[in-house]
């Protein structure tokens, strides 16, 4: 939990959302740590900058140029018409030029000018082409660490430009050179050591599931466990590692296995896979991305499961669901009935649809209710059948479990939300005041439910917007309990 | 090619350079995006599942600026007026060819030519003063202003500048002049699409209007203008959300990038 600090800038609310004047440098004081040494070593990148770094980042660059089209169109066909600039919450929080998405793109574009363009290598100045520098990858380092990865300027981009495969190229053209950055590097070779980005050993995990079940019991009087390794299950399930010891992430957990236990569907969670979420996507690597993918399909198979679902976690779904069965399917040993992966409110949606478990809506009723939707599900990563899914599932299973329930101010919500402020790998305390200005947006659309609406409650479907607002909401004066998962609504809905 | 004068012996060698450059320049742009791999799926959603619906909303950005509108709609004013002007204008001078009709050196026109020349100055005149408000907004707006380059601004001078040296010879010189430019402009089109080139049009308000096109038209595959051609191929926009019903798989972008 966050210390609150006096040097933290938290924002009044007034419920309006103005759009600043630039102030280009304003947050340029907010770093990264960098990655430490036997992190980066472990998952393959240099140490720290050496020699020759320029040609080696030269190289990786147009290496990504030639393998990845969106790089390299976007790269190209950005007009700077300015409909972006507006867009980002990072921008409208903290002011800093460097922080429209265009003003985070021309970061990288500069550089290709120089090295990848005839203008920029003819008229330098003039076409605003610069080299690789210490300087510049400083700036780098600072912008392409604020960015969430969250998608919203493309929505809004003419051309769908999308800064986050921006961002990305730029953390992994950083990595390669050997300036990493200290949160996700580290949470990743946690991956691969124990298993999980908490990096809870199995027989940790174990435990806690055990006390877990006997708080459940004692709470509900049934006998619902949280089976670990359990060959022959029907389902393996993966959540992000919060959702074994953090809060309210915990609440969810509790709610899935009220829904396999109601259920009576067979399940399994794993102490291999025991994470969902995926942080070689936000530093941009497809090969540590890949490789934590992996883990999960090896895992579904040496448990011989029928189906995997997948928890409440925002850029855990967009990795599984869109890069899966290109990196690591296809999963033919799984049954083709159902979804591989499934989304946990999809299936639980699903069950309640079918009748096998039923809701009682007045356990809600102290609850007045809305919905964030998480941008890595929203922008990026459907449920279900029909296009919008991802949208109208969790709405449909939040109603199902609670009668009272606002939604949030059009232009904030749904395809067009704002970020939590932590996404994309910057949920670290080192940059608090970015995540605290990145919230603002949302705080003050949920501050004007609250004022009109009265509501008490932000059901969330995602382990880093859960621990966000955790954070944020009592640095804006609110108690963090009024924060929680949509499963946390299941688990006291839940008839059982 | 013989009798060529020397001034048009200099415009038929810049008009088949700069027409060589646009067409070579935009053809490797169109196969370097075309032949890029997208390692993975990056719809933006909520996004069509099938091609049909794909085609759709890429059309839906091209014909419509469907997104623009979403996110300013006084840039999308003034940006869709310029291009829909901008398009008719090119569409207008096309069809000059079309009306004209040469015999033995007569020129018979229809009755409702004047109407043809009054949408161009209409048009005209729209392009002018969209590209000035999106020139004045680029100098303005303090977001966009930060974020502006010299191509930037370059390229909407050149363009305002063909509108008003096009509008000019409507305004600016006499009717016999025009006409004469008008008579000869078309043979000479003809001779350079033909391979016969002949003297040019000598006036100088056309002179500086074809000049400008020309440097326009060589400048375009190195400038962002090139966006007319990116439209087409941004994953975010042409792909399709269907990850887990139809595997994707690009055996050459393989394990390189994300
Ligand atoms: S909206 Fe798109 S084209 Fe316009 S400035 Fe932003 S990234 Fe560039
Ligand atoms: S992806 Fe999100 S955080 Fe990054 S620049 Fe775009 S709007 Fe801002
Ligand atoms: S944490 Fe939540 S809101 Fe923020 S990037 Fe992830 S999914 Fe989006």
């Amino acid at each position: 939990m966050a210390k609150i600090k006096a040097s933290y800038k938290v924002p009044i609310l007034t419920g309006e959302i103005k759009i600043p004047k630039v102030v280009p440098g304003a947050s340029a004081y907010e770093k990264m740590y960098p990655g430490i040494k036997e992190d980066m070593l472990a998952i393959g990148f240099p140490a720290s900058l050496e020699d020759g770094w320029e040609t080696k980042a030269v190289g990786i660059f147009k290496q990504l140029l030639t393998h990845n089209k969106a790089l390299k169109t976007y790269m190209d066909i950005c007009v700077r018409c300015g409909a972006c600039t507006d867009k980002c919450q990072f921008f409208l929080g903290t002011a800093d030029s460097n922080n429209m998405p265009v003003g985070r793109a021309e970061l990288m574009r500069r550089v290709y000018r120089y090295y990848f363009t005839p203008a920029g290598s003819l008229f330098k100045g003039l076409a605003d082409a610069e080299p690789f520098s210490e300087k510049m990858i400083k700036k780098w380092f600072t912008y392409y660490y604020q960015c969430s990865e969250c998608r919203r300027c493309s929505y809004f981009c003419p051309y769908g430009i999308d800064t986050a495969v921006i961002t990305m190229a730029a953390r992994e053209i950083m990595d390669g050179i050997g300036i990493g950055q200290k949160y996700a590097t580290e949470i990743i070779h946690k991956v691969f050591k124990i298993g999980n980005n908490l990096g809870i050993p199995p027989a940790a995990l174990r435990n806690t599931l055990d006390d877990l079940e006997e708080e459940i019991n004692e709470a509900t009087g049934k006998d619902i466990k949280i089976p670990m390794d359990v060959e022959g299950a029907e389902v393996l399930l993966v959540p992000p590692s919060a959702d074994f010891f953090a809060m309210p992430h915990m609440e969810s957990l509790i709610g899935y296995a009220k829904v396999f236990y109601k259920a009576g569907i067979s399940w399994t969670v794993s102490s291999y896979a025991s994470e969902a979420g995926n942080f070689g996507m936000f530093i941009g690597s497809y090969k540590n991305t890949k490789e934590i993918n992996k883990r999960i399909w090896d895992e579904a198979r040496r448990l011989k499961v029928k189906r995997v679902v997948v928890g409440e976690c925002g850029h855990a779904w967009r990795a599984l669901y869109n890069f899966s069965n290109t990196m690591n399917g296809p999963f033919d040993f799984l049954d083709g009935k159902y979804k591989q992966p499934t989304h946990i409110c999809d299936f639980t949606l699903g069950l309640i649809k079918d009748g096998v478990i039923k809701m009682d809506p007045s356990a809600n009723d102290d609850k007045i209710v809305t919905f964030h939707d998480s941008c890595n599900v929203a922008r990026a990563s459907r449920m279900g059948d029909t296009k919008d899914g991802q949208l109208t599932i969790p709405r449909e299973l939040i109603k199902a479990c609670a009668n009272h329930f606002f939604e949030l101010r059009d232009g904030a919500n749904k395809a067009q939300t704002y970020c939590c402020g932590a996404g994309g790998g910057i949920l670290t305390d080192e940059v608090m005041n970015v995540r605290i200005a990145g919230s603002m947006p949302k705080m003050q659309v949920i501050k004007e439910v609250m004022d009109n609406k009265g509501v008490n409650f932000l059901a969330l479907i995602c382990a880093i917007c859960k621990t966000q607002f955790t954070n944020m909401y009592p640095l804006y004066g609110f108690d963090k309990e009024m924060v929680g998962g949509v499963h946390q609504l299941v688990s006291s809905a839940i008839i059982l | 090619m013989i009798d060529l004068n020397f001034l048009s012996g200099v415009y038929v060698l810049l008009t088949y350079f700069a027409a060589a450059i646009f067409i070579i320049g935009v053809l490797i742009k169109i196969i370097v995006y075309a032949k890029t791999p997208m390692p993975v799926k990056i719809a933006l959603t909520p996004a069509p599942q099938t091609k049909a619906g794909s085609v759709g909303r890429v059309a839906s950005e091209i014909l419509l600026f469907k997104s623009l509108f979403r996110a300013n709609k006084p840039t999308w004013v003034a940006g869709y007026i310029f291009h829909v002007s901008f398009i008719i204008l090119i569409l207008l001078h096309f069809a000059r060819h079309f009306i004209y009709h040469y015999h033995n050196g007569v020129v018979s026109l229809p009755s409702w030519y004047p109407l043809f020349v009054n949408a161009g100055i209409v048009f005209g005149i729209l392009m002018f003063l969209s590209l000035f408000y999106l020139l004045f907004r680029r100098m303005i707006v303090d977001r966009v202003k930060i974020i502006s380059i010299f191509s930037d601004y370059l390229i909407l001078i050149i363009l305002m500048m063909i509108a008003i040296a096009g509008l000019s010879m409507n305004f600016l010189i006499s009717a016999s002049a025009l006409t004469k430019i008008d008579n000869r402009l078309d043979p000479f089109i003809n001779g350079i699409a033909t391979f016969h080139p002949i003297n040019i049009p000598s006036n100088p308000y056309f002179l500086v209007h074809y000049s400008l096109i020309l440097i326009l038209v060589a400048y375009i595959p190195f400038s962002k203008v090139m966006h007319f051609v990116g439209v087409f191929f941004s994953p975010t926009r042409y792909m399709t959300d269907n990850p887990e019903e139809k595997r994707y798989y690009k055996p050459n972008a393989k394990d390189l990038s994300l």
